[in-house]
């Protein structure tokens, strides 16, 4: 018999679920990063390299860190199953400008029954197993509704290395605008062998909640899967964002004495600050599947398909422009007040 | 931007005052984060009519958050689980409006390295979410007070706006009291510079809110008799040479609430509702406090060109 | 799937791999002490760790099999806590009673190099790679308070916390080691402490932890090795910077990475090396590396454990 990690690879048991969080947010600083800035902000580990890639967009990430952990697994049924393991989490900047983090693990079928030396679950790193066998569909639910205090939340660890990069010195907490941070929550079945990988479910939960819901073969590394969703959070977070952005401002006559305002930020009339900073930067982030795996980039396909998010985007940022090409118009030239 | 409320002694009305600014800064389409500070006895959650949402965040509040038990603070959206009715039927174009409570039960507490950290954290935070963060602080020389001194003279802070609200009564110990939370031995100045800020710099962010002012003019005084119109407006003007004495004069006042009586009998938010239909509450008082909020920003007001 | 046509290198990280022994054997740490203690106490300390050292290879032997199992010695010397003498003043000198003994130093290093090897901040990137042994109860919150500096090997006594006014305060618990079998060994190791300039002063434990990883072939610098053996040419410098950080004296000798590695030290590095197996169970290395020498070594017929602090072993001798 092989000494136990021989072959870390092999050795390892099959994995029968994955899941994750990624937080999505403006990176606060007045002007976006350069890819050396990037590599420095997200430089998590002094010795290992971080990813700078130039196309098709600019992005970097972080190594992988590790947090260990210990409790029970969410449920939907109230099954109490513990579980022991280490949750990888990076970080990602795309285009300087969109900060996120995303922490996962793996599941597999079954553990043993006492908790291992915790050498053991180092060398396994993103895996975590439960004591025992695992109720698979429960947790997967589970892992989607959120759990009780106290079990498994893999969206502290993301939230925990976000607040760590948000005080980075080299971020000088001057936002262009103000935006909210989604969440984006992930849990991975295995489909049976053949199956093509499928979004099964994209929920838009409470105001910074998404769930999704994959169903993807047994092969697909869980780095694989977290880069997909990072993706969709990314582009969902955008849509978020810009609908805000259009959302606050005031169509129709502007307040009296507003225009020509003399302002300290150079007279922009309202509607014009309030769109601006969209157009510097965000309108030239919307890439889907820049980054995602050649297997999992069909997945992007139901939701072009409904609710359509490159076809709302499209729309956004014409209004975005139509508001702003009728605002470069004199008010003494305008007939009638933009209207929406 | 972050705005502190403070003031020397309790019943200034600090909390209900800052709460109504919060509520019309958001009327007007701002996001406006409202957070408790008032570590000794957080109630701001009374305030905004959300009795029930508070269920299930006793022990996730900021006590929590800043202690180090929970990683995240509860926060409440007061448009969705308001119990007042107003303030449900929430306006079109408004901001968001979302309250921070403190742990229901939660006592002061001593604050260290750790929590100056958290703290910090959670600022910048709200800070690049909201546009503007309302921070009430419990009353007097407070470890609230010490906190947010030192959050603000940390050098992530240098480039997030801060102004200071000071709230106090319109009476001679009120007057003393105020003017000597900023002015004194261990005040707001002294510590915030002790703590890295500049002191002029520092100063040209406080302002003072009087607040419960008794209007000799207005009608609630119309029954007096001459003798006591005439005390009134005595004591007025020996209040106001007393204030600029103290250095809080009208030239740092950002502005005034009238005393209004519901708030004498209930801190509630007041509405227009309130004002036009019900007519419970004064039209002066809804009007002085729409003119604070909107000072909050003016540059004007705060010796800014 | 068919290949991409287009490839970014700063995309794709890579680990380069580096040879590797069956076992690296350590024969001593010199320190100050034992220098000034003359050449005698190092003769003794020779005549001592020799039986031990050929039975140690004589293990690895028996594991390798049929095949020659590939055995490097090495020594390390302190030069990071205290400077004495000179190499070419105590090199030779070591070297000398080490044969002496009918033992053969094939790699030297200097303590120093464990911190900082040429401009690579190797002991910050391994205190970088510590992942904490979560007690039962972590689901992904902040951990308390991590002691700046400091690693246990379980939780620590609560400190007594100023109470929020009219709470109580907490009574004492005692410390808990995670692993625990009923009782507790409980360990806290510090790490580093700052001195008065605010430098960053790495203790010996911690040190001998990375040596234990540089030995296991496991550092990488962004993918590079780290300590990288120098041969050694001529005679030995007047100065310990400019003595290469890892030399090999015998051009011969085998790789100096390994499987495992066996040292045999006198008993009084035993709280040492407890502190270096506590470093070692948490810290997280580098993956590609890990999985590099897994391969190799299951391919030569001798895998190694997973746990890379069970890749380590020690014989304490008596003290000389």
């Amino acid at each position: 018999m092989p000494a136990p990690g021989a072959q870390p690879e092999t050795a390892a048991p099959r994995t029968v679920l994955a899941c994750g969080e990624v937080r999505t947010c403006l990176l606060p600083a007045g002007q976006a990063l350069d890819s050396r800035a990037a590599a420095r902000l997200l430089r998590l580990r002094a010795d290992e390299r971080v990813l700078v890639s130039e196309r098709p967009n600019l992005y970097g990430r972080s190594p992988d860190t590790l947090t260990g952990v210990d409790c029970p697994l969410p449920s939907a049924n109230g099954a109490r199953v513990r579980a022991v393991g280490t949750v990888a989490a990076r970080a990602a900047l795309t285009e300087g400008r969109v900060l996120q983090t995303s922490a996962y693990f793996t599941l597999p079928a079954s553990g043993p029954d006492h908790r291992r030396p915790w050498g053991d679950y180092l060398v396994r790193p993103g895996l975590v197993e439960p004591l025992g066998k695992l109720p698979c569909d429960a947790v997967a639910a589970g892992l989607l509704d959120g759990g009780r205090h106290g079990d498994l939340d893999v969206g502290l660890i993301a939230g925990g290395l976000l607040t760590r990069l948000l005080r980075h010195p080299l971020l000088d907490q001057r936002p262009p605008l103000r935006s909210r941070p989604t969440r984006l929550r992930w849990v991975a079945l295995t489909s049976p062998p053949g199956e093509a990988p499928a979004l099964e479910r994209f929920t838009l939960a409470e105001d910074e909640l998404r769930t999704v819901r994959l169903r993807v073969p047994e092969d697909i590394p869980a780095a694989d899967l977290a880069g997909l969703c990072d993706d969709l959070a990314l582009h969902d977070w955008l849509l978020t964002t810009l609908v805000r952005v259009l959302d606050g401002i005031r169509l129709g006559p502007a307040a009296p004495g507003s225009w020509p305002r003399s302002a300290p930020d150079g007279g922009l009339p309202p509607l014009v600050r309030a769109l601006r900073p969209a157009v510097d930067h965000l309108l030239h982030l919307w890439m889907p599947r820049a980054r995602v795996s050649g297997e999992l980039a069909p997945l992007w396909e139901a939701l072009e398909e409904r609710p359509g998010f490159s076809r709302q985007w499209l729309a956004l940022v014409q209004r975005v422009r139509d508001q702003l090409t009728l605002h470069a118009i004199p008010p003494v030239h305008r007939e009638v007040e933009p209207a929406p | 931007m972050l705005v502190f409320a403070a003031s020397d002694k309790g019943g200034t009305g600090r909390s209900v005052t800052s709460a109504n600014l919060a509520y019309q800064r958001a009327l007007t389409g701002d996001h406006v984060a409202y957070v408790d500070f008032d570590f000794g006895s957080p109630t701001a959650a009374a305030v905004f009519d959300v009795p029930s949402a508070l269920r299930g965040t006793e022990e996730r509040g900021l006590h929590s958050y800043l202690e180090g038990d929970v990683t995240e603070p509860a926060s409440i959206d007061i448009w969705r689980h308001t119990e007042h009715p107003v303030l449900r039927a929430r306006q079109n174009q408004s901001g968001r409006l979302v309250l921070y409570p403190g742990d229901a039960g939660g006592g002061e507490f001593a604050t260290g390295e750790e929590t100056l950290e958290r703290c910090i954290d959670l600022l910048l935070r709200l800070n690049s979410e909201f546009d503007l963060v309302m921070v009430d602080l419990s009353a007097g020389r407070s470890y609230a007070v010490d906190l947010v001194l030192a959050a603000t003279a940390h050098p992530q802070m240098r480039h997030v706006a801060y102004r200071w609200l000071v709230f106090h009564r319109w009476t001679r110990q009120h007057v003393i009291a105020a003017a000597g939370l900023v002015h004194k031995e261990n005040g707001i100045l002294r510590s915030g510079v002790d703590r890295g800020h500049d002191e002029e710099t520092l100063q040209g962010n406080i302002r003072f809110v009087r607040a419960a002012v008794p209007d000799p003019e207005s009608a609630m005084w119309a029954q007096g008799s001459p003798a006591q119109a005439a005390w009134m407006q005595s004591c007025n003007r020996a209040l106001r040479r007393l204030a600029s004495d103290q250095r809080i004069g009208d030239s740092v006042v950002l502005g005034t609430v009238p005393l209004e009586p519901i708030l004498q009998w209930r801190e509630q938010l007041i509405t227009e509702e309130d004002v036009l239909a019900t007519q419970i509450a004064n039209k002066e008082t809804l009007e002085a406090l729409e003119e604070i909020s909107r000072r909050l920003t003016d540059d004007a007001y705060w010796g800014l060109p | 799937m068919t290949e991409a046509v287009f490839r970014e290198t700063t995309a794709e990280p890579r680990t380069q791999a580096v040879p590797l022994s069956h076992l690296s054997l350590e024969l001593g740490h010199l320190y100050m002490e034992d220098f000034e203690a003359g050449p005698e106490h190092l003769r003794r300390h020779f005549a001592r760790v020799r039986p031990w050292a050929e039975a140690a290879r004589a293990f690895a032997a028996d594991r390798a099999g049929r095949r020659r199992a590939r055995v490097s010695t090495c020594f390390l010397i302190d030069d990071y806590f205290t400077r004495f003498a000179s190499p070419a003043e105590v090199v030779p000198m070591l070297l000398a009673e080490a044969e002496r003994a009918g033992l053969t130093v094939d790699y030297l290093a200097r303590e120093s190099a464990c911190a900082v090897s040429g401009k690579v901040p190797v002991a910050e990137a391994v205190a970088g790679r510590i992942v904490e042994e979560p007690p039962p109860g972590s689901y992904g919150h902040r951990p308390p308070a991590a002691q700046t500096g400091w690693l246990a090997n379980g939780v620590r006594s609560p400190t007594a916390r100023a109470p929020q006014a009219m709470r109580k305060a907490a009574v004492w618990e005692p410390p808990r080691e995670t692993a625990a079998r009923r009782h507790s060994v409980f360990l806290d190791v510090e790490l580093w402490n700052e001195t008065p300039d605010g430098e960053r002063l790495w203790s010996c434990p911690f040190l001998a932890a990375v040596w234990q990883l540089a030995r296991l072939g496991l550092l990488r610098h962004q993918g590079e090795p780290v300590l990288d053996p120098q041969p050694h040419t001529g005679a030995f410098p007047d100065e310990w910077d400019d003595l290469p950080p890892l030399v090999r004296l015998d051009p011969r000798a085998d790789p100096f990475a390994a499987y495992r590695t066996c040292s045999v030290l006198p008993s009084r590095f035993l709280p040492v090396e407890h502190a270096v197996r506590v470093v070692l169970d948490r810290t997280d290395v580098d993956r590609e590396a890990l999985r590099q020498i897994a391969e190799r070594s299951a391919g030569e017929g001798v895998p190694v454990p997973g746990p890379v602090a069970d890749r380590v072993s020690y014989v304490f001798c008596e003290e000389t």
